[in-house]
């Protein structure tokens, strides 16, 4: 999957310069840089989910996206909310809400689950669209230390196993390193990549 | 409509506020010297007895209900295509927005004599003729709904690729809900009214129909039992149907127990 972006504007303010990013199946990234610098915005070109852009994007992987809120379907309960937008059957749910610790949650609908285990379910429902590359945009913010801690050695454990890539935009360091992902800073203005 | 979908201990005064209606009812009837401008409670409940024993209620009681749920399904329907599409679509709503206007502003005396004028007295002119007046009363509750939906679990819906009849039946039409229940309770009840105007003016059989004829002959108490009893049917179809409805499809606003 690569972003060659030329420009990225909001009416006449430009958020982002010229920038190149390219992940590979297996390799992670981490996007680093404070708040409001366009880190969550080059996540959403690479996604797809915004189009208005200058510059091309190539590459026909599988992604699944982790946002920064679990943004789950609050009228369906924990196993439709994974088989419904994956396309997934109820199997491979399960399965995936197990790995992520959710075992016996099945039925409950999300506003009956903590914030942490919304998002755990978020996580199992990325991985069980079977992606190639898995995007996150702040996925441990808002959680207790020891919750974040453990989210992301269940991401690394997830991510092993299914052999997907990772693009993680966080505003920590850390949890790039946790994660053993190459580490890329985005600064300036217009912000661009660069690597540390 | 937010307290329902919790059981309410409200039967006790509601029970008591019909038997006091009856009550008074009863009083009025004997105070007036001409039974026929009002009859007592028991001579329309015999009247109904009656009716119901020739079959003629279930016939007449059909007909009529048979067009209400025509012309339900038909305005929801058409109600929930247009407002979802002018919720969603700036375009679409700057189009359509003055034809939505005039259609409820149209009396609907107006739209039900044009119909029969142009279609012709059937079947199809007469249902076509209630959902027209109903149509534009559903578009407006339901483009309010489509105007706040989610945008998170918009673009949720868009990275995970889900395809279209996914994305209306599982994220947009829940969303809905408060506005579809409120726009279906509150149209099943104008809906039956405007249908038996409709048998007034042009059908042979139905409420509406007997209604007409009843009142050639300044029959109250006919009309009563009629009337009564195609109040009973609609109380009946919200209780058991529509109320249990909403209250399914509420369940998830629920907290853990």
């Amino acid at each position: 999957m690569r972003l060659e972006l030329q420009a990225k504007s909001f009416g006449p303010r430009q958020v982002l310069g010229s920038l190149e990013l390219s992940v590979s199946r297996g390799e992670r990234v981490a996007i680093l840089g404070p708040s409001g610098i366009g880190k969550s915005t080059l996540l959403r070109i690479f996604a797809g989910l915004d189009r208005a852009y200058q510059g091309r994007r190539e590459g026909g992987e599988r992604l699944a996206m982790v946002f920064q809120e679990p943004v789950l379907l609050p009228w369906r309960n924990a196993v439709a909310n994974i088989t419904i937008p994956t396309g997934c059957d109820i199997a491979t749910a399960r399965e995936w809400m197990a790995r992520a610790g959710l075992a016996g949650h099945e039925a409950k609908f999300p506003r009956q689950m903590s914030l942490g285990q919304q998002r755990r379910l978020a996580l199992a429902r990325a991985f069980a669209a079977a992606p190639d590359i898995l995007l996150a945009d702040e996925p441990y913010a808002s959680l207790d230390a020891e919750t974040a801690a453990r989210m992301i050695a269940l991401t690394d454990e997830l991510l092993g196993r299914s052999g997907a890539g990772l693009v993680l935009v966080t505003h920590d360091p850390a949890e790039g390193t946790a994660l053993g992902a190459r580490a890329l800073h985005l600064s300036g203005n217009p912000a661009r990549l660069q690597n540390s | 409509m937010s307290d329902a979908g919790k059981p309410r201990s409200g039967a006790l005064p509601g029970l008591l506020s019909v038997l006091a209606m009856l009550a008074l009812w009863t009083v009025a009837s004997q105070l007036t010297d001409r039974p026929q401008t009002l009859p007592a409670p028991w001579h329309v409940a015999e009247r109904i007895g009656h009716l119901a024993a020739t079959g003629e209620l279930w016939f007449n009681a059909g007909m009529t209900l048979w067009r209400v749920a025509a012309s339900f399904v038909l305005a929801m329907a058409i109600g929930l295509a247009l407002g979802l599409a002018m919720g969603r679509s700036r375009g679409f709503d700057d189009w359509l927005n003055p034809g939505i206007i005039i259609l409820l502003n149209i009396p609907a005396l107006v739209l039900i004599v044009l119909s029969y004028i142009w279609i012709g007295l059937n079947e199809t002119a007469a249902i076509l003729a209630v959902a027209l007046n109903k149509i534009p009363v559903v578009t407006v509750m339901i483009r309010e709904g489509a105007r706040a939906l989610r945008p998170d679990l918009d673009e949720m819906a868009h990275a995970f690729a889900m395809p279209p009849a996914t994305r209306l039946r599982h994220v947009v039409l829940p969303q809905l809900a408060p506005q579809i229940a409120a726009s279906a309770r509150a149209g099943i009840s104008l809906i039956w009214k405007i249908v038996l105007v409709v048998e007034f003016l042009g059908r042979s059989n139905g409420v509406g129909f007997k209604i007409h004829l009843l009142f050639s002959s300044f029959d109250v108490e006919g009309v009563l039992a009629w009337a009564l009893t195609f109040v009973l049917v609609m109380l009946t179809i919200d209780l058991f149907i529509l109320r249990p409805w909403e209250r399914h499809a509420n369940r998830w606003r629920q907290d853990a127990a």
